[in-house]
């Protein structure tokens, strides 16, 4: 499977192009290509230091935020319920080719 | 500990940066460990920009790798045996990370600047990052050393466990904080016959209060796990392997499998030995620098001072190994470190979370949020009228709110605290800030005692 192509806007604003490969995370993707993802927990779903805003396209393309995720997310700094995800809990799919990802303000 | 400007979050223009950077010297950054931190320091520096070399050295063979996880997850059954890694080999690879697994550092030279591996090699280092973290604690009573008498620390630790939990066999776990009942919960659901042995009077007794130990006290019983509390054991017995527990009241339980789970030590010995300062850990200032300006330490191994409160403290979770690594990287590189997290810790048994952020202290004040029989409350901790720690129980509705209000220092008001149904962060006392002391502030040295 080829990668994925991502755009990634970070807290300053500047744009970063990189390559999503298919047995990353997203967080993973984000974190190995050096971009300010602290990820304290390892990607269970337990801190939101990998929070990530979506476009709605690509967000309505994905499941239902489990339970742990949805509460960490409200309370986090710009939540958007349309939006908002931990990268962590998003697994390389075809159909997330060329989404374009804002990183989260830090609380 | 930190200077004012090194906790103020700049943009980083990566080019201005690079350009200021050096080369970077002939001789690496030399990082004796693998865990969280040692991997941490590692990406961070190249993450930051550093030109130079980066030796990693690993006394565990294989690829460096989560450790949360081989308490929880991988006893499942049906779980594969690879504990997910930290880094693929890919990203070591990628960034110039040399990595030496399955060697020992000996000793270090600090004049020469240099390590004495186990093979007899020798590795100049530019600067020595010491991040060997903790060993579980050693049992010393007789017959510890017999088959069957387990700790859980390293992967092998938690395969070798997994192989011996089999359903009908009696398990004795020694000791009921984080690990011992972690092991509990995967023990029962594999069909195990569970004893916790508890030398304090209910389980968790370091790190939570006395309704959230009840409260998983009655998970485990559910879930037919038995608790002995105020058990000092004093004997394990068997004839080639554990078949005893023997405790100081004379009561013996049948086991199969003992599992020691009585806390960890630093290791510290490399640093002792090289005449760092070490107390209980090797001590570090807030930029992880040790006694030798040439050589950091950062993680479990570490003892310091809490930007928090100015407590001395050792701090065994992820975040501070993060956290750590983070200053370490930044010093190193000569830029500021991003502001630390508030510490926090998890832990799931039977399937129940209990996600913790700041740290307790017996004398602080408890409040309990919400109802425990309904599965989801937390526990407010306060400390002088300001939140010190938050656990959450079943539900993390809390847990960022409570990190906002430990750094913030804002004072409490208790009832409304105490009610689930207000938001923890307007629970505060904003009517008492004109008489309210200073704010925790980042830096100890005008911080509240």
């Amino acid at each position: 499977m080829s990668n994925n192509k991502l755009t990634v806007i970070d807290r300053e604003g500047s744009t970063h192009r990189l390559e999503w490969e298919p047995d990353q995370t997203l967080m993973e993707a984000l974190r190995d290509n050096d971009l300010p993802v602290l990820a304290s927990c390892g990607g269970t779903a337990s801190c939101a230091t990998c929070h990530v805003f979506l476009e709605r396209e690509a967000f309505d393309t994905l499941g239902e935020r489990s339970e742990d995720e949805l509460e960490l997310l409200v309370e986090a700094e710009g939540y958007q319920a349309c939006g908002s995800r931990l990268s962590c809990q998003l697994d390389f799919s075809r159909e997330l080719n060329g989404i374009t990802v804002t990183l989260a303000p830090e609380d | 500990m930190h200077d004012p400007e090194a906790n103020t979050r700049k943009p980083m223009n990566r080019e201005a940066m690079k350009h200021e950077l050096m080369a970077g010297p002939a001789a690496p950054v030399v990082i004796v460990g693998a865990g969280h931190s040692g991997v941490a320091v590692a990406a961070g520096l190249r993450a930051r920009g550093w030109e130079g070399g980066i030796l990693l050295l690993e006394a565990e063979k294989g690829t460096p790798y989560e450790r949360p996880p081989l308490s929880k997850e991988l006893l499942k059954d049906g779980a594969p045996d690879e504990s997910a890694v930290l880094r693929k080999e890919k990203f070591y690879q990628d960034k110039r990370i040399d990595r030496v697994a399955g060697i020992a550092v000996d000793s270090v030279d600090r004049a020469g600047r240099t390590v004495l591996l186990s093979d007899g090699s020798r590795r100049d280092y530019h600067r020595l990052v010491i991040a060997t973290g903790s060993r579980a604690r050693a049992l010393t009573v007789p017959g510890a050393a017999l088959p069957g008498v387990q700790a859980l620390r390293t992967r092998d630790d938690a395969l070798e466990l997994k192989r011996l939990l089999v359903a009908g066999a009696r398990v004795a776990i020694i000791g009921a904080g984080y690990i011992g009942l972690e092991v509990a919960a995967a023990a029962a659901a594999k069909g195990c016959e569970v004893t916790v042995l508890e030398f304090q009077d209910r389980v968790m007794s370091r790190v939570t209060s006395a309704p959230v130990s009840h409260h998983f006290e009655q998970l485990h019983q559910r879930h037919g796990v038995r608790f002995v509390f105020s058990a000092a054991v004093t004997d394990i017995e068997g004839d080639h392997r554990a078949e005893r527990v023997v405790t100081a009241d004379g009561h013996v339980f049948q086991a199969d499998v003992v599992l020691a789970g009585i806390g960890v030590v630093p290791n510290q010995e490399l640093a002792a030995e090289a005449g760092l300062e070490c107390r209980d850990g090797i001590l570090v200032d807030g930029h992880g620098v040790t006694s030798d300006p040439a050589i950091y330490a950062t993680g479990d191994v570490t003892r310091f001072t809490s930007p928090i409160d100015g407590a001395s403290q050792r701090l065994e979770c992820i975040q501070n190994a993060q956290a750590q690594a983070d200053r370490v990287a930044a010093h190193i590189t000569g830029q500021p470190a991003a502001v630390p997290e508030i510490p926090w810790f998890w832990t799931v048994q039977h399937g129940v979370r209990l996600q913790t952020a700041g740290v307790r202290r017996p004398d602080d004040d408890v409040i309990v949020r919400g109802n425990p029989a309904g599965g989801s409350f937390s526990v407010v901790y306060l400390r002088d009228g300001r939140v010190a720690a938050v656990d959450t129980i079943g539900g993390l509705a809390d847990f960022r709110p409570a990190r906002k209000l430990i750094a913030r220092g804002d004072r409490m008001d208790p009832a409304l605290a105490a009610d689930p149904r207000v938001p923890l962060t307007e629970a505060t006392l904003t009517g008492a800030v004109l008489n309210a002391p200073a704010p925790i502030h980042a830096d100890p040295a005008t911080a509240r005692s």
